[in-house]
């Protein structure tokens, strides 16, 4: 999976990022940490506030989940003990899908994930490790009984899959070691075998697509050190 | 609104100060309008419209529905503009009940859909069953001010560059072609209204301004945030380029008379005519671009 | 042992050799340590200064682009009145949206019961940080002269790293040049007063509105701009907002 990515392209959030991968397009803002609004407060910790925003129509329960697993994703690997009775909004705007039918979230997912985790160190938010998350499809071959595993499917392949995977893993130490699983959502018809294949040759993309966006913020924080 | 912006008698002091003696912050003249960016996305009808670091991005979609049952002949049309955090903290997600957004929703709707930029009674397919309901998502990307003027620009770049997909229809059953099958067909557009803002301030007491003899208030053209904040009074005038005026919108704000109304139309005259000039060239640079390859597989140069 | 730089990323391994492990560890900002794996891991992204001020020594710290101002004690800041609380204290706003901090009356010189300070909700002040938990909101302190109200002038917001620079960059090279390249080359064009809030606010106020403005554009630029471009941005600025007293 290869994705373009810009860090920081607004300037009234603390942090923000603008991702592309093959037809997907988001835009995702952090802003944190703010005060937030008594509902929300959590004594000992960082409360988040997650809103994703689809590109056409109103939020509906699709976005809502997806939501849900983001949420699941990122709050694991903030420091939040150091930010107690504070909030930290993070909003997404898709602003174009990828996904022609609705009941794919997969492209989306991963590349929100990925979005948030850019705009999140964009922000300056203490995170205590790096993430990075590949939309996963499985096929059958023709004719055979076979299956074929496809990293980063695209819409086409989406809709001729027989089961659909976003893999998300923690990395740590210079993005070389995976210390968790953050997220294995699956959705179809697939067996064990196909589910120990998906976290093999996953882990080999998300560790790949980790180094990348490592590449990306490393030559934003060399370029700030020259304009300086 | 969830927390507001704080402006210190500092900013509120030396800002108008600066405008007394003919200063802007940005350093742009009075009536100089930001200069408009317009970019497009893969699809037809995204767009993205940048005005200084005001950033709005605006998404054409279209389905199939029915239509009003009053209105058999029409098809729908719905603008959304809904404000999310991402645009500035200030904003409340699915809170559109704060005063400035209603109007802002207001105003664009009215210049738009309301003043029939977009021919509706095209969209109709078969009368009173079937018809297109075309939407437009404006997206609040990033806020410094001017955002009614930059979403209707975006607005009517995006519904001048969608295109809906072709449809055969046989009685009542309709065929819709996939974009990949057939070329798709644009919708059909009566005039580009332009919204241009005008600020006012007020350099002396409020007193003044009512009972005094002359008008003193400053005249700012498409106000940056820190400008809409402080601001005295707020007119928003819609144009098009054949001189008509679409709507007028001032919402209390300081009292002006009629010579500096016709005055403020004159300027937006001149805005209105570069602007809309500046879409269609956009619209157009962008469809040669997709077509590239078009011109090598055709027909004529076969041959 | 020689001080060390690097680009670390959040979560990454930090070089720390063996022997440093003994020594004591002082940790700066944008490094944690794991209160339960007692881990010691950089959570920002950004440049890791590893140096050793005495033998045995080893002080840690992430050099980093920060967005949001967190207090810290003793840091200088600029901050805006935003109202009061209890009929003891101030409510300032050290930047926008984040919890409000407090200003005690007393936190000021020659305050007693009696004698109160006259500040207004929107008046900016130049104050220190006196107190800061993470828990519990944080305290400022007018006390010493030089701090209170800012009157009139300009203030902007600027990245806080470029506050840092402007501030600091005075500090380290005081022997030798004396203040900031920013803050030389505007005093060559005009007579200024300055405060530089850590916290990303910088407030300038000259004689004329011309100039103040001029300065105002010059360091909203600057923020963006390398160095070596400072010296053509200050001339054109400066030459800008002559031309339209001119006119």
């Amino acid at each position: 999976m290869s994705i373009i990515a810009q860090m920081g392209p607004l300037t009234k959030v603390d942090g923000s990022s603008l991702i592309e991968s093959k037809q997907t397009k988001i835009i995702c803002s952090v802003t944190g940490p703010i005060e937030p609004k008594s509902r929300q407060e959590l004594p000992t910790q960082l409360a988040l506030e997650i809103i994703i925003r689809p590109a056409a129509g109103v939020p509906n329960t699709r976005e809502k989940l997806m939501e849900d697993k983001l949420r699941a994703v990122i709050t694991p690997i903030i420091t939040r003990y150091l930010y107690p009775r504070q909030l930290c909004q993070i909003t997404l705007q898709i602003l174009n899908s990828g996904e022609s039918e609705l009941e794919f979230a997969q492209r989306e997912l991963a590349t929100c994930i990925n979005a948030t985790l850019i705009a999140l160190i964009d922000a300056g938010i203490a995170l205590n490790s790096m993430c990075a998350c590949v939309p996963i499809a499985l096929t059958s071959k023709e004719g055979s009984d076979e299956t074929l595993l496809i990293i980063d499917p695209s819409d086409e392949e989406l809709k001729s899959s027989n089961s659909v995977h976003v893999l998300a893993l923690e990395l740590v130490d210079q993005c070389k070691t995976v210390k968790n699983v953050l997220l294995l959502d699956s959705n179809g018809d697939f067996n064990e075998k196909d589910l120990f294949n998906i976290l093999e040759s996953g882990e080999v993309e998300v560790l790949k697509l980790g180094k990348q966006i490592r590449h990306i913020v490393e030559s934003k924080i060399n370029s700030d050190i020259t304009s300086i | 609104m969830a927390k507001d912006i704080e402006i210190s008698n500092s900013e509120s002091k030396f800002l108008l100060e600066a405008l007394r003696q003919n200063y802007r912050l940005d350093g742009r003249l009075f009536d100089q309008f930001r200069d408009v960016e317009v970019t497009f996305g893969n699809e037809y009808g995204d767009v993205t419209v940048k005005m200084g670091d005001t950033r709005v991005h605006c998404r054409i979609s279209c389905q199939i529905s029915q239509p009003y049952e009053d209105r058999p002949f029409e098809g729908l049309f719905l603008i959304s503009t809904e404000n999310s955090p991402m645009a500035g903290p200030q904003f409340e997600n699915g809170n559109n009940t704060d005063e400035d957004e209603i109007l802002c929703a207001r105003i664009i709707e009215k210049a738009v859909r309301r003043s029939g930029a977009l021919d509706i009674e095209g969209l109709c397919i078969v009368a009173g069953s079937k018809c297109w309901a075309v939407r437009a998502d404006v997206h609040f990307l990033n806020c410094d001010g001017g955002f009614i003027d930059a979403s209707c620009i975006a607005v009517m770049a995006g519904l001048i560059h969608f295109k809906k997909p072709d449809i055969t229809v046989h009685g009542e059953q309709v065929i819709i072609h996939p974009i990949e099958e057939r070329e798709p067909t644009p919708l059909g557009i009566l005039h580009i209204p332009i919204c241009v803002t005008f600020s006012f301030f007020n350099p002396k007491e409020t007193e003044e301004n009512i009972k005094g003899e002359s008008n003193e208030e400053i005249t700012v053209i498409d106000a940056t945030l820190k400008e809409e904040l402080l601001r005295d009074g707020v007119l928003t005038v819609t144009l098009n380029k054949n001189r008509e005026v679409v709507q007028v919108s001032k919402a209390g704000g300081l009292p002006m008379d009629a010579l500096s109304l016709m005055s403020c139309c004159h300027k937006a005259y001149s805005i209105t005519e570069k602007v809309t000039d500046q879409i269609v060239q956009a619209v157009k640079e962008d469809y040669k671009s997709r077509n590239k390859y078009s011109e090598l597989l055709s027909s004529e140069n076969a041959r | 042992m020689q001080p060390q730089t690097v680009v670390v990323l959040p979560g990454d391994k930090l070089p720390l050799s063996p022997s440093s492990s003994q020594s004591a560890l002082t940790l700066g900002p944008g490094i944690y340590c794991n209160p339960q794996t007692h881990e010691i891991i950089p959570t920002q992204a950004g440049i890791a200064h590893i140096t050793h001020p005495k033998p045995h020594r080893t002080q840690l710290y992430v050099d980093y682009d920060s967005k949001r101002y967190i207090p810290c004690v003793g840091d200088l800041v600029i901050g805006c009145i935003v109202g009061t609380q209890g009929g003891d204290s101030y409510r300032v706003s050290l930047s926008n949206f984040s919890n409000d901090v407090s200003l005690p009356y007393m936190a000021f010189p020659n305050a007693s019961k009696k004698n109160r300070p006259t500040l207004v909700k929107g008046d900016l002040v130049y104050a220190k940080v006196a107190s800061a938990e993470k828990e519990l909101e944080a305290t400022l302190e007018c006390l010493d002269p030089g701090f209170g109200i800012l009157e009139d002038g300009m203030v902007l917001d600027c990245p806080l790293r470029f506050a840092r620079m402007l501030l600091f960059e005075g500090d380290d090279k005081q022997k030798k040049e004396g203040t900031s390249s920013l803050l030389r080359l505007l005093a060559r064009h005009t007579k200024f007063e300055i405060a530089i809030g850590i916290n990303g606010k910088i407030w300038i106020k000259c004689d004329t509105v011309s100039d103040t403005l001029a300065c105002y554009r010059i360091v909203l630029e600057c923020c963006k701009s390398p160095v070596s471009q400072y010296d053509s941005i200050v001339k054109r600025h400066f030459k800008e907002v002559a031309k339209v007293v001119e006119e």
